[in-house]
């Protein structure tokens, strides 16, 4: 009960960062891949089965929000949330480089396997571009970095606070 | 739980979870998951453009639904078909099996056994409509002199168009039993009267020869009469309109129309006898 509780305020949470609060504190359009960061703490913490099951469904939820090709993003969090939950308890989580290295390697397969999957299955004119690179989208890879260790202080934080009155 | 069950149990998760991303990435363009997205799009951000998308994906996925069932009821009815043509199969070859006994007994000429041929049109004269037309096939597909020519009727039954005249290596002219020089020896369905159906060049026969004393009057049916040496006996002709007052000393007149329907006749079916195709 414990546990469900903690992963559907992880959901909510993120969702709301992610799909609401996303329209309001962007700048010029970049605004971090907060749910990546997600699923690589998820990983690093609670292992495989939780980070690709809530990488599952953060990628279902993102998908239902997006008009690029439905499930991709189902995809690639998964696998994201399984190869991060292989990291659990072999790397030190509050150390930064290690955050930082995960996010930034998770971003580069994230932004490869969607692009693959696009030129692969196109979705005509109009839809996501593959492998171009963009200004806009290497601030976004570069912002989600940046953040990381903030957002990984802040769940250590809420993780901690959350144990207590759970 | 142990760690080596946690893995694996990790293991098959991951497996299902990427069997179902790469399912939904598939199916992604059909109606119910297009239906589901949008709608779980317009409950987060209702506006009109998600809603009119899941009445659209929603109206063709209950058209999808409601064709899978019409199919299957028509399928059902086409079994059923399919089982009474089959007794009627069975019939037949008992019957065609008693006939050639029959028929050997007797010593009497057997029916020709025939087979279609499908032919377009190809060439009419505006001024000869209901004279003569050019088919698309000719010595090339078996058609020889003499052979008959019908039509399929919307009812499925098959009516007497006319007769080939003239035969080209890949065409053929038809006269029909409409032109003015065709006679085609006919009777009254059902009354045993024999008579004569000759063309007016209209899509009017004028029925001769028929006895003073028959019983004759409009809608009755005429067909083709066991006499005629180039359409099978009982081939539907056409149906009597009407019958002439004015009568010569010995026999009654009438007019019918034929069942074919010129205007539209675009294809006929030539009835060449299995023997003679190449």
């Amino acid at each position: 009960m414990r546990r469900t509780t903690y992963y559907f305020l992880f959901y909510a949470f993120f969702c709301l960062l992610q799909f609401f609060f996303g329209k309001y504190i962007n700048i010029g359009g970049v605004f971090p891949n907060f749910i990546l960061i997600a699923i690589i703490y998820l990983g690093f913490t609670r292992g495989r089965l939780g980070a690709q099951t809530m990488g599952f469904i953060f990628g279902l939820t993102w998908d239902s929000f997006s008009t690029d090709i439905f499930g991709v993003r189902a995809l690639m969090f998964t696998i994201i949330g399984y190869f991060a939950g292989m990291f659990n308890r072999q790397f030190d989580k509050d150390q930064i480089i290690a955050q930082l290295m995960a996010v930034l390697c998770a971003e580069i397969f994230y932004w490869f396997g969607f692009s693959m999957i696009c030129f692969i299955l196109p979705e005509g004119s109009g839809s996501y571009t593959p492998f171009v690179f963009t200004l806009s989208g290497s601030l976004k890879i570069l912002v989600t970095v940046l953040v990381t260790p903030l957002v990984f202080l802040g769940l250590n934080f809420a993780s901690k606070s959350v144990r207590r009155y759970l | 739980m142990s760690d080596n069950r946690k893995s694996k149990l990790s293991d098959i998760v991951f497996i299902i979870l990427l069997a179902l991303s790469f399912a939904l990435i598939i199916a992604r363009s059909t109606p119910f998951v297009s239906l589901v997205k949008n709608f779980v799009f317009y409950v987060s951000y209702p506006n009109v453009s998600a809603a009119n998308q899941i009445f659209q994906y929603a109206g063709s996925f209950a058209e999808n639904i409601k064709s899978i069932v019409y199919i299957s009821q028509e399928n059902l009815s086409y079994k059923q078909k399919n089982q009474e043509l089959t007794d009627k199969l069975r019939n037949y070859d008992a019957v065609i099996e008693q006939y050639d006994n029959l028929a050997k007994l007797l010593n009497v000429p057997k029916i020709k056994d025939t087979q279609s041929v499908f032919a377009r049109i190809s060439t009419r004269e505006p001024n000869e409509w209901y004279q003569w037309f050019i088919i698309n096939k000719g010595e090339a597909d078996s058609l020889s002199k003499e052979l008959p020519v019908v039509m399929l009727r919307n009812n499925g039954e098959l009516c007497a168009v006319g007769r080939i005249i003239e035969t080209r290596q890949g065409s053929a002219k038809v006269g029909l039993i409409t032109n003015s020089l065709s006679a085609v020896p006919v009777e009254i369905k059902g009354k045993k009267i024999n008579c004569l159906a000759e063309g007016l060049n209209s899509n009017m026969l004028k029925i001769t020869y028929i006895p003073l004393n028959a019983n004759i009057e409009a809608g009755d049916e005429v067909i083709v009469s066991p006499f005629s040496s180039v359409f099978n006996a009982g081939m539907p002709i056409g149906v009597i309109k009407s019958v002439l007052k004015d009568r010569s000393l010995d026999f009654k007149t009438a007019i019918a129309e034929v069942y074919f329907d010129s205007v539209s006749l675009y294809e006929a079916i030539v009835l060449v006898p299995k023997e003679s195709i190449k």
